[in-house]
């Protein structure tokens, strides 16, 4: 009896520990009789513009095409990562999917699982030579390019809402004085601040911090400090950036518990009115669009963090990373090949980057917005954007365990801890990653 | 001639069994153990670096907080659930219609999938519109407001309530049925002898359910040892790891910072410390056993 006790307990834990280790099908890539088959993972699921855009360029693809069969599989974003990786480590990858520029597309390359597209880039001058400057770097190993962005990502805009600002009589903040200002007055009168939801803690990190710290030490120290080159993140003007964000904290610029809601709950406390500012990268556009009620939606203006005084970097950027791209799979090659470049062109070249600008997302490409038919607010972003350059953001330049550590520490920064003992962490991980 | 049948025809009925748990089960379990030796990212090639992973576990803070937090887990179950359960159970046991009411109630939240639970939970702690803040509010002990599971300090002790609330119905059940597998003549003689109330339940009732409340405890302990699902809904292991269970520290090295090998080691060290503390409150069971 004990003993069967005991084995059933061992079954118990250890069903745990298997239950996190599913592993994903192969993909089948066969062609039958004749017809071509490719595969492509995506992660165009929802129904907002962008997800549907681009699903309806894979049918209009299909339909031209009847001699490939494209055998497509849509994902949720987390859901796509985590299974590229496991099906990575497993070497059988899909012949085309979306996969992320820096971090994750050097993995890939150093796995022996990606091959460049250099060639039909140079088939290509006009479609090479459009991208905006500095594009395609998050796609280049060792001087081979292996894919093109299909978006463009900023991550840090504060979105306000005017009718709010204007009722108590305050003036959109340019510098850090006017926004410290702003969150006083606001307070003042009950009305929340900056909504922030850092449950899934990348949200501070990613739209705030990344932009704040920017300003503060120049994006040369930045990357100097990634190489662990000249630089380290225990250097005075991380641990002010830090303090920066901690008296931003302390000052009540975000309402209480900030750390258990999410993002969509931060949105939803813009959305009914309650919150005067909300932190959010590009993306929250088209959330915006489609589920804010009309007074807000109306009222709702875009624009950058303040300028901080004796800063070492740029007042003009915003943190924000060139957009997703696709992968090609190294064991493409002959009809199969061909067949795949032509979906990507398709996908990534001067239509599809097109069909994105149109569906109210940025690109990495050098169009004209038609201002006729996109959504007010989306020219308004597309203007700004005109003039505001790009600094890198902290996790897609930082390795994945160092990201962790700032993720976490800026949740405990914001609630009781110490700035020096956050940057040592940072710089013991990213120590760590840069020296292996 | 007849038993060495017998047997024979037992390990053939039970091979198929056998062999898809070895399957299934161990080889698994060593092959991670195997991967806890290498520094492996899933991708490319995986570098043997013998016990470093394990050094690293030793020196990780955050080990040691997932552990601790795993250990107020277990105590929290063992000496919430089950007292509660236990009482519960004694008052409940009847069959009369408010009886059997009562005990559903009370086992509803086991039917609930755990993201309905941690769904629940959020939005009675939320720090806006979140019921407990507000029913503080209405009774004057505003100062008693808490920002529940936004707070590092207390967030882990926030994740309790729900934790204890949604396991009490499966041991109350299970202490109901022991209560009622007590042969009725034992109550008959405990009548004749005039003895009822309190003084019945010390003596004959609780030691003829103590075998059941023994398997319940181990039951709790490797249940909560196991946790991972209320957590990873409700706070993901989050605020700066303030509520890291072993279990989500593991997910969390594995698959946000792509650890494999340092996430197979500590898969491994989880199976240790679960062996060993299964095995330690046996050793006490029996121990106590034997003392009798």
């Amino acid at each position: 009896m004990k003993k069967w006790i005991t084995v059933l307990c061992f079954t118990l834990i250890t069903s745990v520990l298997l239950a996190a280790c599913g592993g994903g099908n192969g993909t089948g890539s066969g062609s039958s009789e004749g017809k071509v088959r490719i595969s492509i993972w995506h992660n165009w699921t929802g129904q907002d513009a962008k997800a549907t855009a681009m699903r309806q360029i894979i049918e209009d693809f299909k339909n031209d095409n009847p001699n490939i069969e494209v055998v497509d599989e849509g994902l949720p974003t987390d859901g796509l990562r985590t299974r590229l990786r496991t099906v990575a480590a497993a070497d059988e990858m899909p012949d085309l999917f979306v996969m992320w520029p820096d971090a994750m597309t050097k993995e890939f390359v150093n796995g022996d699982l990606l091959q460049p597209i250099d060639e039909e880039l140079a088939a290509n001058p006009e479609w090479k030579n459009n991208f905006i400057p500095n594009a395609l770097d998050g796609y280049t190993v060792d001087g081979k390019v292996y894919s093109v962005p299909m978006n463009l990502a900023p991550t840090s805009f504060i979105y306000y809402n005017e009718a709010i600002f204007n009722q108590y009589g305050v003036k959109v903040p340019t510098t850090w004085e006017e926004l410290e200002t702003a969150i006083q007055t606001f307070n003042d009168n009950d009305v929340i601040p900056i909504a922030l939801g850092n449950k899934a803690n990348w949200v501070v990190q990613s739209t705030l911090f990344s932009t704040l710290a920017d300003r503060i030490t120049g994006t040369d120290w930045f990357l100097k400090a990634v190489e662990q080159d000249g630089a380290k993140f225990t250097d005075p003007e991380f641990i002010e950036a830090l303090n920066v964000l901690k008296s931003l904290g302390e000052a009540g610029a975000f309402q209480e518990g900030f750390n258990s809601i999410d993002e969509t709950q931060m949105m939803q406390l813009y959305f009914q009115g309650k919150a005067a500012m909300v932190i959010n990268g590009g993306w929250a556009l088209a959330n915006l669009v489609n589920n804010a009620p009309a007074e807000v939606l109306d009222n709702t203006h875009i624009t950058i963090l303040p300028a901080i005084d004796g800063g070492k970097g740029e007042a003009n950027v915003t943190s924000g990373v060139v957009g997703t791209g696709l992968g090609v799979s190294k064991k493409l090659e002959g009809a199969r090949k061909e067949a795949a470049m032509k979906l990507f062109y398709a996908l990534a070249g001067p239509d599809g980057q097109k069909a994105t600008l149109d569906s109210s997302t940025l690109v990495s490409y050098n169009i004209e917005l038609d201002r006729s038919k996109a959504h007010p607010l989306f020219v308004e972003l597309y203007e700004l954007m005109q003039d505001v350059k790009i600094t890198p953001v902290y996790d897609s330049k930082l390795g994945s365990a160092a990201t962790e550590v700032i993720n976490n520490g800026l949740q405990d920064l914001l609630m009781n801890g110490k700035a020096e003992d956050v940057a040592q962490k940072l710089q013991d991980a990213q120590a760590q990653a840069a020296g292996k | 001639m007849n038993l060495l049948q017998n047997r024979r025809f037992i390990m053939t009925g039970l091979a198929p069994a056998v062999i898809l748990y070895a399957l299934f089960v161990f080889v698994p379990v060593i092959w991670s153990a195997y991967y806890g030796f290498f520094d492996w990212s899933g991708i490319g090639e995986a570098s043997y670096i013998g016990l470093q992973n394990y050094a690293e576990i030793w020196r990780d803070p955050i080990f040691w907080r997932a552990l601790k937090n795993n250990i107020i887990f277990v105590l929290a179950s063992v000496f919430g659930q089950i007292p509660i359960a236990l009482v519960l159970a004694v008052l409940l046991h009847k069959s009369s219609l408010l009886h059997r009411f009562l005990r559903s109630a009370v086992f509803l939240p086991m039917v609930l999938s755990t993201v309905v639970i941690g769904m629940i939970w959020q939005y009675i702690y939320h720090p806006q519109i979140g019921i407990l803040n507000f029913l503080l509010n209405t009774l004057g002990l505003d100062s008693w407001r808490l920002q529940w599971l936004s707070d590092p300090v207390i967030a882990i002790y926030s994740l309790v309530p729900p934790l204890i609330w949604s396991f009490v119905g499966l041991y109350l059940i299970i202490f109901v049925s022991a209560l009622q597998n007590i042969p009725s003549e034992i109550h008959d003689a405990a009548k004749i002898d005039g003895v009822s109330g309190l003084r019945k339940l010390v003596s004959i009732t609780l030691p003829m359910i103590k075998n059941t409340v023994q398997v319940a405890i181990i039951l709790c302990i490797s249940g909560s040892l196991k946790s991972f699902d209320l957590v990873f809904i409700m706070t993901k292991g989050g605020p700066a790891h303030a509520t890291e269970l072993l279990a989500t520290y593991m997910y969390n090295s594995t698959f946000t910072t792509y650890r494999y090998g340092f996430g197979s080691a500590i898969s491994t060290t989880i199976v240790i410390i679960s062996l060993l503390l299964i095995g330690t409150s046996q050793w006490l069971a029996s121990r106590k056993k034997d003392a009798v």
